[in-house]
């Protein structure tokens, strides 16, 4: 125990006394009872009690400093990280199911979107991410069986994945179709991979995500109640040290008829001023804490699964072409999803459509819609953040609009149209705001750990320094008192 | 020292360490501040809510017992949660309510999850995802999907939306024939009063019986979920970590094929993708 164990510091100034773990405030055994009746013998006591109750609060100051420090670093650097890079792996395997589909819907084209070789880049450089972002999910999950499981599963299935979408881009490369649909044997296969990710691998990445969130969660509160429990404690063990040390002056006082012992007087303010910092600084870490985890992680993880949701709706809209016998299931998906990131009442697409016009249009004035970008938009903190999310929206509702005309294009039988349309830019401007206001976020979470960390700085030396300055300015204080009676 | 731990209610390693340190001094409790209000963790048994009248889902048997998809879900969570459970029936237009007064702890009851109903309540999983999906008589050749039914006789429910997911949403020119319930509905499909039933497929294949036939072409997703209450984060996670497991055990599988196997409907039995409780 930290508590007591440096306790024999004190010990050979006093030795009447026994530097015992708890506080002698019984009489020791009986042969030493008549040397505490004696003036030297109390003044033995209580500088015992003294130094016991500094280190005490020392104890405190550094357990409660630590908690603070943990609650920092699960968050700042090491779980709340890891929860984000988790976020990204719904995106990255999102994203290569949508190369597959574009590749697919390119066919022998090259004019089309960044052409068939940059998207086959591009599946690469996310299948490359996809493995990262595993990898960081089953550190996170080491301590859980169940979240373990998922990320083994979440392995298998990414491999039969990449088999059937290779063999899909094989089968539709050697039929050298046009652009829009491919031939039905290369349909079928895709069908089989596209499931495979959509309902398989997606819901257990996303589910994974929600775990290491829950880790992170339990971690912070375990933290930040200890943080603030930590704060009350060390406010009475610092009340403690001083009641003694205030007893000690005015024994010391009477006793000798002296004004002011000034080693003990310097010693007490010393003690007041460690508690009174700490409580601050512990203070300070609780607030540093909450802020980083209600408005940077918590905001950084919900834009992230509004971003992986909104990249699957790109998705949904390339393979609403590629499949026409499926269209009706990908226009219901991607109905659902985008109720997901912006929900406003409306049972088909054009009247969402019509409805996000509408919503968006009323921005920032009234924000009545529901989803990620609705608790986005009810709980602006940050400077800018309001401006940030007014851009989103704007090119979310283009988005959509986009979306309206591809519809409209395969209805009126322009499929070509349709597929340039897709591959246009509006997605990827929607998709660069977003990742604009997630960085806003960001940066408020990064100078809130910063500034945690910064006011921690120190607090390694602070407390032993000022717990070590105290005691030995109690002994220097009561040293001549006690000669006197040599 | 530890960095992370898993519990804050029933009080982790952590605290416990930190309290033992503190407690060196004086008997005084610590402060801890945890999710506001109580949770279904700190409860010994659970009130459940499910459907009294859903065939397959949940049913109230003569001799008051409820069984179905629904109830088994909720008992093999409550047996993961390691609680006691009692089922009560929760009729559709009460969910939120007996939620939010606490008359019930858990709504299994082919309550799907929607935006405007996660302003009052929180839910779990989904447990599973089922589709609007058609059921017809099985001699019927030419319906392969919903766009199939132009022009023929489309059963409407009173009170169900499902029909508008046809008629209004996708604009297919259907008759619509008035009916008081999809029993009603199964039995004129069967009676030839009317050509297709649709909607959940889960509720489709409790009534599925031979003579008819589900279509396989599911055109929504309705996310049944586990209804709790608002703010209990604790629990909902709890609730989650427990369906993720009876998909993993094969719990999930086996009981879908118990219930709707007969129906010859294409069961998923992947574990479907969490709303997320906070």
């Amino acid at each position: 125990m930290t508590v007591v164990g440096p306790a024999p510091a004190g010990a050979p100034e006093s030795p009447a006394v026994t530097p015992a773990p708890d506080p002698p405030v019984i009489p020791g055994p009986p042969r030493r009872v008549p040397r505490v009746r004696t003036v030297p013998g109390r003044i033995r006591l209580f500088v015992a009690l003294g130094v016991a109750a500094v280190l005490l609060l020392f104890g405190t100051v550094s357990i409660a400093i630590g908690h603070a420090r943990n609650g920092l670093s699960a968050i700042g650097h090491t779980a709340g990280p890891q929860v984000v890079a988790t976020a990204d792996l719904y995106f990255a395997l999102s994203d290569m199911d949508a190369q597959v589909a574009n590749v697919l819907l390119t066919g022998r084209e090259s004019g089309l979107g960044p052409g068939r070789q940059a998207m086959l880049d591009r599946y690469d450089q996310r299948r490359s991410q996809a493995d990262r972002a595993v990898l960081q999910a089953a550190d996170l999950a080491s301590a859980d069986a169940t979240e373990q499981t998922t990320v083994r599963t979440l392995l298998d299935g990414l491999g039969r994945y990449e088999r059937l979408a290779s063999r899909a881009l094989l089968l539709d490369e050697q039929s050298g179709h046009a652009a829009g649909p491919p031939p039905q044997a290369v349909l079928d296969v895709y069908r089989q991979a596209t499931d495979l990710m959509r309902l398989d691998l997606l819901p257990k990445a996303y589910n994974l995500t929600l775990d290491s969130g829950t880790i992170v969660r339990h971690s912070y509160l375990a933290e930040l109640s200890a943080v603030q429990g930590g704060r009350v404690w060390v406010g009475l063990t610092g009340g403690l040290a001083l009641a003694v040390l205030i007893v000690l002056q005015i024994f010391l006082s009477r006793g000798f008829r002296r004004t002011l012992n000034v080693p003990l007087l310097v010693a007490t303010i010393v003690v007041g001023a460690l508690t009174a910092v700490a409580v601050v600084v512990l203070q300070h870490e609780g607030d540093v804490l909450t802020e980083a985890k209600e408005d940077g992680f918590n905001s950084v993880l919900a834009l992230s699964r509004a971003r992986a949701i909104g990249n699957t709706l790109h998705g949904d809209e390339s393979r609403y072409l590629l499949d026409p016998q499926r269209a009706d299931t990908y226009e219901q998906v991607y109905l659902d999803k985008s109720q997901a990131v912006l929900y406003l009442p409306g049972g088909n697409l054009d009247k969402y459509y019509a409805a996000v016009a509408a919503g968006v249009a009323a921005f920032p004035g009234k924000a009545d819609f529901l989803g990620f970008y609705g608790s986005e938009a009810s709980h602006v903190t940050l400077p800018g953040q309001s401006d940030a999310i007014a851009r989103v929206l704007k090119l979310y509702q283009a988005f959509q609009r986009n979306d309206q005309q591809i519809r409209r294009s395969v209805t009126g039988g322009r499929e070509r149209d349709a597929v340039s349309q897709v591959m246009g830019p509006a997605f990827g401007a929607y998709d660069d705001a977003l990742v604009r206001l997630t960085a806003l976020h960001r940066k408020a979470f990064d100078s809130a750990v910063r500034e945690g960390d910064g006011a921690l700085g120190g607090w390694n030396v602070v407390p032993p320094a000022a717990a070590l300055a105290a005691v030995l300015l109690i002994l220097i204080g009561v040293r001549p008192r006690l000669a006197e009676y040599r | 020292m530890v960095t992370l731990t898993r519990k804050c209610s029933s009080g982790g390693r952590l605290r416990r360490v930190v309290t033992a340190a503190l407690l060196v001094a004086a008997g005084v409790s610590l402060a801890t501040s945890c999710a506001a209000g109580t949770s279904i963790l700190d409860k010994d048994s659970l009130v459940v809510g499910v459907k009294p009248d859903q065939p397959g889902l949940g049913v109230k048997g003569a001799d008051g017992r409820f069984s179905g998809f629904d109830v088994d879900v909720a008992s093999y969570v409550a047996r993961k949660l390691g609680k006691q459970v009692r089922f009560v029936a929760a009729p559709s237009s009460q969910r939120e309510q007996m939620l939010q007064g606490g008359t019930v702890d858990l709504v299994v009851a082919t309550y799907s999850i929607t935006a405007e109903r996660k302003t009052k309540v929180a839910f779990g999983g989904p447990y599973y995802v089922a589709h609007q999906d058609t059921l017809i008589r099985a001699a019927e050749a030419g319906v392969s999907n919903v766009r199939d039914l132009r022009d023929r006789k489309l059963c409407q429910v009173t009170g169900s939306n499902s029909w508008r997911r046809v008629k209004d949403e996708r604009k297919i020119p259907v008759t619509l024939v008035p009916s008081a319930s999809y029993s009603e509905c199964v039995s004129d499909l069967r009676a030839g009063k009317v050509d297709a039933v649709s909607t959940d497929d889960l509720i489709l294949a409790g009534f599925a019986t031979s003579g008819t036939k589900i279509v396989n072409a599911p055109f929504s997703d309705e996310r049944y979920g586990v209804g709790i209450r608002t703010g209990d984060l604790d629990g909902c996670e709890a609730v989650n970590k427990a369906i993720t497991e009876m998909y993993q055990d094969g719990t999930a599988k086996r009981l879908l094929q118990k219930w709707f196997a007969k129906s010859g409907l294409a069961l998923s039995f992947t574990v479907p993708q969490f709303e997320g409780c906070g």
